[in-house]
Order: structure tokens, then sequence, then C-alpha cells
């Protein structure tokens, strides 16, 4: 943890209560347990965010891009934080949104897609091991015609632990030629283990094209001892296998240093489930 | 090398080893031949450790050691390897990762220092060719989306990476078409040392035309009821099991 407030340290801070972004700013923004955050991009802007949440607090973070403004958010949770995102999107613009739950944590978003072409991808990763409760909640609002959205969320509980999934997609009735896809992805680790995923599709439009799947399963014996019998310990197959499981959302942050920092945390959390 | 005595083994309640007796030495070829269903695969396994099956008589000796004492993994790294039949996908989990993560555990249970990243590309650069492995297949998931001849390249590819003392080799020829089974029986022979010693399991002889073996055994009902030498396998290609069979459940 400490490696990633280091890296962060270098990154221009967030501290005030809004942050105006007009153009292009090349080195990223960074938050630590911000109680409300208000990030607006000018049109044409374009960004980096890292919030980070180590400490247990409400959290409050909205997000506003004008038309054509570009904005990549990436979260991370280490501390039991209740976290409420609101991201408002004008016509063009883009949002790529990362969030990764390395601790019990509880965490909703609201995605507006308010002008055409407007595009937002969210990947999302919990990784919940004893008593922990991992909650993820997301409404996508396809509220006009002709905007993307693409959420995927991958959980993985041992112990006792509970995860949580529910996303909504919603398209409005105007929102022709609307493109939506969503994926819930699960594995539980052990018996008492639970994971919970719900996902919704509320469609008032007729020509759309929305995509759903959910997914609980658990880990592959047969990769484990084909690991195993290449020299591999058990807890050894067992953390390769969810890094290759969750390795793709947990590294999409294209921040280096910051991406392997986040992956190497994540690792070390592995070999505890 | 390999010293198996007696060994019974059952799956479910189920004996499907019943007193197999094996001996392997070094710089030797040994083909495990037989009819579906009399035991060959499951005679990989047990050696390898896979904990479905149950041990119920007999002993395993592999280089001076209780092999079936041992956890799988430790078999590994002691130099035993086993080919698979249906080698596993390991969706985002990269060739390069894995195989660095193994090489390093073998040479930590031997006492030597990991390679340095360096060494480890020149090692897997110098592998591959062994088979003729893309260098594009080594930097994708295990095995995941690979044709069957692929993956099947690849399990000779990580053999080659491992440098094994005992190879055991699962039904590898099956499902590769005749260039694919020329890389890959050319690999295993390519491998192929005075210090270390291979198991092949075929149905085949066509396999046996590249890797020559010093011993054939046929496997039936769970016994090895005949060994001989390379003509062996000549002779069963073309008159089948019976003759062998019909004699033993007489």
């Amino acid at each position: 943890m400490e490696t990633i407030l280091d890296i962060i340290r270098g990154f221009r801070a967030a501290d005030g209560e809004v942050l105006r972004i007009d153009g292009a700013v090349a080195e990223p923004f960074a938050a630590v347990d911000p109680r409300k955050l208000r990030v607006e991009a000018a049109a044409g802007a374009s960004a980096r965010v890292v919030v980070v949440h180590t400490a247990p607090d409400l959290s409050v973070l909205e997000v506003e891009l004008a038309e054509g403004a570009q904005l990549e958010l990436t979260e991370l949770f280490t501390a039991e934080a209740f976290a409420e995102v609101s991201v408002k999107q004008a016509a063009r613009s883009r949002c790529r949104l990362t969030t990764v739950q390395l601790s019990s944590a509880n965490a909703s978003y609201r995605i507006d897609l308010d002008g055409a072409d407007a595009e937002n991808e969210l990947g999302g990763v919990f990784l919940a091991a004893g008593s922990e409760h991992c909650v993820v909640k997301l409404r996508t609002g396809h509220n006009v015609a002709d905007c993307r959205s693409n959420s995927y969320v991958k959980g993985v509980a041992g112990g006792q632990a509970v995860g949580e999934f529910s996303g909504l997609v919603y398209v409005a009735p105007d929102a022709q030629r609307t493109d939506a896809r969503q994926q819930s992805r699960n594995i539980l680790l052990s018996e008492t283990a639970r994971i919970t995923t719900q996902p919704q599709l509320e469609i008032y439009a007729d020509d759309v094209k929305c995509s759903h799947g959910a997914t609980v399963g658990q880990m592959d014996a047969e990769a484990i001892l084909y690991m195993r019998q290449r020299g591999l310990s058990e807890s050894q197959a067992r953390r390769l296998q969810i890094e290759g499981f969750v390795g793709d959302v947990v590294t999409r942050c294209g921040i280096e240093p910051l991406c392997g920092a986040i992956m190497e945390l994540a690792s070390a959390k592995m070999e505890k489930l | 090398m390999l010293k198996v005595h007696n060994l019974h083994a059952s799956v479910d309640g189920k004996e499907i080893l019943r007193g197999i007796d094996l001996e392997v030495k070094a710089g030797e070829v040994h083909a495990i031949m037989g009819p579906n269903g009399s035991g060959k695969s499951t005679l990989a396994s047990v050696l390898a450790g896979n904990e479905k099956f149950t041990v119920t008589e007999g002993s395993a000796e592999f280089l001076g050691r209780d092999l079936l004492s041992m956890p799988i993994e430790d078999r590994a790294r002691l130099g035993l390897f086993l080919g698979f039949q249906y080698p596993v996908e390991i969706p985002g989990v990269t060739m390069a990762n894995f195989m660095k993560l193994a090489v390093n555990e073998q040479r930590k249970f031997r006492g030597e220092e990991p390679l340095t990243a360096a060494e480890f590309l020149k090692l897997m650069r110098e592998k591959s060719a062994v088979v003729e492995l893309s260098s594009k297949l080594t930097s994708r998931a295990v095995n995941e989306g690979f044709s069957g001849g692929e993956k099947k390249k690849n399990e000779i590819f990580q053999m080659a990476m491992l440098d094994p003392k005992l190879a055991i080799l699962d039904e590898t020829d099956s499902g590769l078409d005749i260039d694919a089974l020329r890389i890959v029986a050319t690999g295993v022979t390519k491998l192929h040392t005075p210090q270390n010693a291979t198991v092949v399991i075929t149905h085949y002889q066509r396999l046996l035309d590249y890797i020559v073996p010093d011993v054939v055994h046929v496997l039936y009902k769970g016994r090895i009821i005949h060994s001989g030498d390379k003509s062996l396998a000549l002779r069963l290609e073309k008159e089948g099991y019976d003759w062998l069979i019909n004699e033993y459940d007489k």
C-alpha cells in the first residue's frame, strides 16, 4: 500500500471539492479518501484521475464530462468505504472507469449517457476474503440515442466472504441504436463464500443491441492439477488462476507504475483468499 | 531410475491398476500400449501423483526416493514430467509467466538461484525451437485457443524447459496430423539423453517410427501382460491385441 501512496504523491493532488479540467492534461490527478469531489471536464478536455479509499468513510464523487471530453477514472479500495459515484456524459464523451476492491467496500455507480455518441466502459474487480463483504451496484442509463456502454465486473470470494453485484442497464424510449453490454463473472473459492449477481435490463426502445450475462463458478481443479504437475505449489497455482481471471481488469488502468503496484497488492491479497 | 513394484490403484472404489511391475533405467525409452480401458492413463496419473486415484498396494521408487509419499509438485520438481493427453487451458495466464514460476520452483527445490529475466528469455527462445513453437504462442495464455497440435507441441516445449529426468507422455500422438506428429516426436527424440528416460503411452505404432523404444509393454486389465522389444509394436499393429488377450484371459 505504501508503494501506491508513494506513486500517487507524484501525481497532481485533487484535494479541493471541485476539480476543473481544461484541455489535455497528461499528468494524472489523484485524490486520497475524498469526502466529496466533483470532477468537471470541459469540452474536448482529457485527463486521468485516481481515487484511493484507504479509510472507512463515506465518499461522494460526481463526474461531469462536457462534449467530447475524455476521462479515465481508477478507483482502489483498501478499506471499507461507502462510495457513491455518478458520471454524466455529454455527446461524444468517453469515460473509462476501473474499480478495484481489495477489502470490504460498498460502491455504487450511476452512469448517465446524455448526449449522442457518448461511450462508457466500466471494469470492476472485487477480492473478498475472510468475512469481508464487497458490493458493486451499477446503473447505466442510455438516455439518448447512439450511445455505447460496456461493463464487466469480476468477483472472487473465499472464506465466509460475501460478494454482491447488481447491474441495471436502462434504455430510454428514444435511445435507439443503443449498444449496451454487461457481464458479471464470479468465482467462489470455498463452500461458505457467497456471491449474488443480479444483472437487469430495462429497455424501452426497439432498435437496440443489449447483452448481459452472469456466471458464478469455482476454481478449475484440472488447471490446478496441471500447474502442480509443472512444479507449482497449490497456493501458487490458485493465485495464478485468480490472477489470470482478474488480471485484465486490474491492469487496465494504463497508468504505470501504478497498475503494476495495484496488481502486486492484489496478488498479495490472492494469497490470503 | 523408476522402479514400480506390484502397484495397485483404484478410483471411486474401482480397482484400475492390479499389480504393475515396471523398471525404467536412465537412457531408456519404454512404450506402453494396450487396448482402451486397460489402465494406461491411470498408470501415468498415479505415477505423476494425481490425488483422484488411491494407491492400495505396492511401491514406486524414483531416483531412489519413495515416489508415492510425495505430493504431485515435489515429484515434478524432482524431475518427473507428465505430458497430458488433454492439456488444460488456463485463461489469462501467459506461458511465459507460468513457465517462469515452474522453472524457478524447480531450481529452488534443487537449491539453485532463480533465473534472471534475461536468462529465462534466452531459455524460452532456445527451447521453443525444439518443437518449432512460434514465439506468438509462448506470449499467449496457456493453451488458450491453441489447436490440438499446438497444445501437444506446447507440452513438449514445457518438457524441454523443465528438462525432466523421466518424462511420461500420455498419448501425446493422439489427435495429431502427420506434420505435427513428426515435430512432436522429433522434439522428444532431441530431448532424449543417456541421463534421462521416456515412457510413451500410445495406441499407434506410427509414433514409434520416430521414438524408437527399447522396451514395449502391453497393459491389459491393469497389469503388464507382455513385454518385448520394438518388434512387438509392429506385430501389435498388424495383428492387434487379441492373440495376447486371449492367451491371458485363458
